[in-house]
């Protein structure tokens, strides 16, 4: 067994210079440009990460991109547009959610075509009625179960992104125990108890301070409510807010204890074994801090965030080879259309961490 | 001269070995460590210059070669003048960066600010009228449903106040799309009007029912004509639309965590921009008050005395959709001075 550990070696400062010149080019291009802006701020990222002294590679072509983004662009606006003229519009998400799991399914396949390592690409086969079961089922069982089921709905997914994986010929096998989503499930509880009470002082504090400036007052501008209620109003607008945070903060840490999980249970063919050591309460204090610093700059650090989150993800990911890694096959393969990945990227829809 | 130390993969194979590329008439040619040439043949791609990243050189029979000596790559295929090349030269430049990082900061915010609001009225003074109408049944068979009732209203009251709006329509001239007025009880939303993208302007019995005169009836229905006329709600929606999509052209590597706080805070902006409207069109309906020789301030009047009765505060909130009341006697004051000759 050999253990090679992921490597990162982009830095924020080459970084900056990159992101910035894309941002301008997009915006006096009207958008256009940002299909080379992907392409060139995803490939540094992949390029830059090292297992083994070989790099990855990021091959998705500008033009297939622009592409996918103009596809769904215009199906965005004429959607918004028939939302507006009529609330009838809503109906169209009955084939929205049908047509969802085909687009999911192409759009993991893009993303892992255009990606390498080691001259060999890697490679999606999902099927519709699974996808349609992890991302259209599990999702609304997992909030009617007040996410009590979330971790089945977890390792459903991750077990399904897993087993269809492959790189050049070998295939990808993830089976993530129940008991340990279970288990991170009941950390995420208890971060969330953790969470609510933290930021509930902070809010109680700024409560107590807010009489003065009468914020609150404003946030409920109902002339129909006596003084006393308002003053309920203002705690439970507060405690929402509270819970609402604690929330957010809790669910990255779900995730961030998933992956540790789904990766720890993944192996490559061959006995190569994933590893990830991530700790859930460092990932969560990175996001906030890098959050913090993006807004306290007007968005300034956030290429140094960016290289900071992605670093952590990386020296935290390691692999255990059974051979030196050099018995991998090329499965050729066309890269299909960018509008699937361009579609999830553009509506913030991430499966990875 | 010529050649370059790397690594060489054979094509569809994960196991790599050190080798020297070659360029020989325009020819590549790869030559293995110990001595032996494996490859000669066409070059099918080289990957773009980024940063200090490691070039890939795609060969036509789908084998690889890579190194990372990145200005051996620039002399030997002559693209130091190459976009990407350009670019990296920019971008590794720390001067040119903070330049470039201050212009973009004020292209950013000049878009934002002046850009967005130009284009979402030039967007919205060419969207055909149909659109309009379209628009205007779907939200009148909303209103009716969720909010409003049948009016109680007796003919003669209502034909008065049809009298006054078809004077205001006269006098604003307003044709495409067309006015048209129509009572309603107010239900949850008590005094109040409301104009529909595509003329329709609704009363409720309620505001009548405070009104003491017709002239603060008449202004009001001003104000609303001057929502139509100005198309307020097609510029708002083409302004959200054109935020989104700036936020998804900057928000290119963002988390999900910046965009949400990008959409709380657009969403509290939307709020400045709605007041904003609500000035223009107490502008619009003092105009038209004034060409009819009606009282211009009677309706800013009708609104104090709605908002007393509600209790509101009478100064504008930053989180208000409306300005406060006496603000806008202040600025309505101020512009029916502007007017005058």
């Amino acid at each position: 067994m050999n253990d090679h550990e992921f490597k990162f070696t982009g830095n924020a400062k080459e970084y900056f210079g990159i992101w910035i010149v894309n941002l301008l080019l997009s915006i006096v291009t009207i958008g256009i440009y940002t299909a080379w802006a992907k392409v060139r701020r995803v490939r540094y990222f992949y390029a830059n990460t090292w297992l083994d002294k070989h790099n990855f590679e990021y091959h998705a072509r500008p033009v297939s991109i622009l592409i996918g983004r103009i596809i769904v662009v215009g199906a965005l606006l004429v959607y918004n547009l028939l939302i507006n003229l009529t609330p009838l519009a809503a109906v169209l998400l009955i084939p929205y959610i049908i047509i969802l799991p085909w687009i999911i399914n192409k759009a993991i396949r893009f993303n892992a075509r255009v990606t390498s390592y080691r001259n060999i690409r890697f490679n999606f086969a999902g099927t519709y009625w699974r996808a349609f079961l992890v991302f259209v089922i599990m999702p609304m069982v997992a909030i009617i179960s007040f996410g009590i089921l979330g971790p089945v709905a977890s390792r459903l997914g991750q077990n399904y992104i897993g087993n269809n994986l492959k790189y050049g010929t070998a295939k990808f096998s993830t089976d993530a125990p129940l008991g340990k989503l279970y288990s991170n499930w009941g950390a995420s509880i208890g971060f969330f108890v953790v969470a609510t009470l933290g930021f509930g002082i902070i809010g109680a504090i700024v409560m107590a301070v807010d009489t003065e400036l009468g914020f609150i007052e404003q946030l409920i501008d109902n002339p129909d409510i006596e003084q006393g209620l308002k003053q309920i109003y203002a705690m439970s607008i507060t405690g929402i807010l509270v819970a609402y945070i604690a929330a957010i903060f809790s669910y990255l840490f779900y995730k961030a204890g998933v992956r540790n999980v789904a990766y720890n249970a993944t192996v490559l063919e061959g006995g190569h074994r994933l590893v990830s050591t991530v700790s859930r309460w460092k990932y969560v204090w990175i996001l906030i801090t890098n959050l913090l610093a993006a807004l306290a700059t007007i968005g300034l650090l956030r290429p140094w965030a960016a290289i900071r989150s992605w670093r952590y993800l990386a020296d935290n990911t390691s692999l255990k080879a059974a051979s030196d890694l050099t018995e991998f096959v090329e499965q050729k393969t066309p890269e299909g259309t960018a509008a699937g990945a361009e579609f999830l990227d553009i509506e913030g829809i991430d499966f990875g961490l | 001269m010529g050649n370059i130390e790397g690594r060489y993969f054979v094509a569809g194979s994960s196991a790599s070995q050190d080798a020297r590329f070659e360029l020989v008439d325009g020819l590549a040619m790869i030559r293995l460590a110990d001595g032996s040439q494996t490859y000669s043949g066409e070059v099918a791609l080289v990957s773009d210059r980024l940063g200090n990243v490691v070039r890939k050189i795609t060969l036509y029979d789908g084998s690889l070669f890579e190194t990372p000596d990145n200005n051996g790559v620039d002399e030997l295929f002559d693209v130091h003048k190459s976009f990407f090349n350009r670019l990296t030269h920019i971008e590794s430049s720390v001067k040119l960066v903070a330049i470039l990082a201050v212009v973009t900061m004020l292209v950013l915010f000049g878009a934002y600010r002046y850009g967005l609001p130009i284009l979402a009225r030039v967007a919205a003074n060419v969207t055909p009228t149909s659109v309009l109408s379209l628009m205007d049944a779907g939200a009148r068979e909303t209103v009716d449903r969720v909010i409003f009732s049948k009016t109680k209203l007796d003919d003669k009251k209502r034909a008065v106040i049809s009298v006054l709006f078809e004077d205001l329509k006269k006098q604003s001239g307003q044709i495409d799309p067309p006015l048209r007025l129509l009572f309603r009880d107010g239900g949850i939303l008590g005094a109040n009007a409301i104009a529909l993208p595509g003329g329709t302007v609704i009363i409720t019995d309620q505001l009548v029912g405070k009104a003491k005169s017709d002239d603060e009836i008449a202004g009001v229905l001003g104000h609303e004509i001057g929502h139509v006329e100005l198309r307020h709600s097609l510029r708002q929606i083409y302004r959200v639309l054109g935020i989104s999509f700036m936020v998804t052209i900057i928000g290119g590597d963002s988390s999900q965590l910046v965009e949400d706080v990008i959409a709380q805070a657009s969403a509290l902006e939307n709020l400045s921009y709605s007041r904003k409207f609500e000035t223009e069109s107490d502008y619009r309906s003092a105009e038209l008050m004034v060409g009819l020789g009606r009282d211009p301030y009677a309706f800013v009047e009708l609104l104090k005395r709605i908002t007393l009765d509600k209790g509101e505060k009478s100064d504008t909130g930053w989180l208000a959709t409306h300005p406060g009341t006496f603000d806008r006697m202040a600025t309505v004051k101020k512009y029916v001075n502007s007017l005058k000759p």
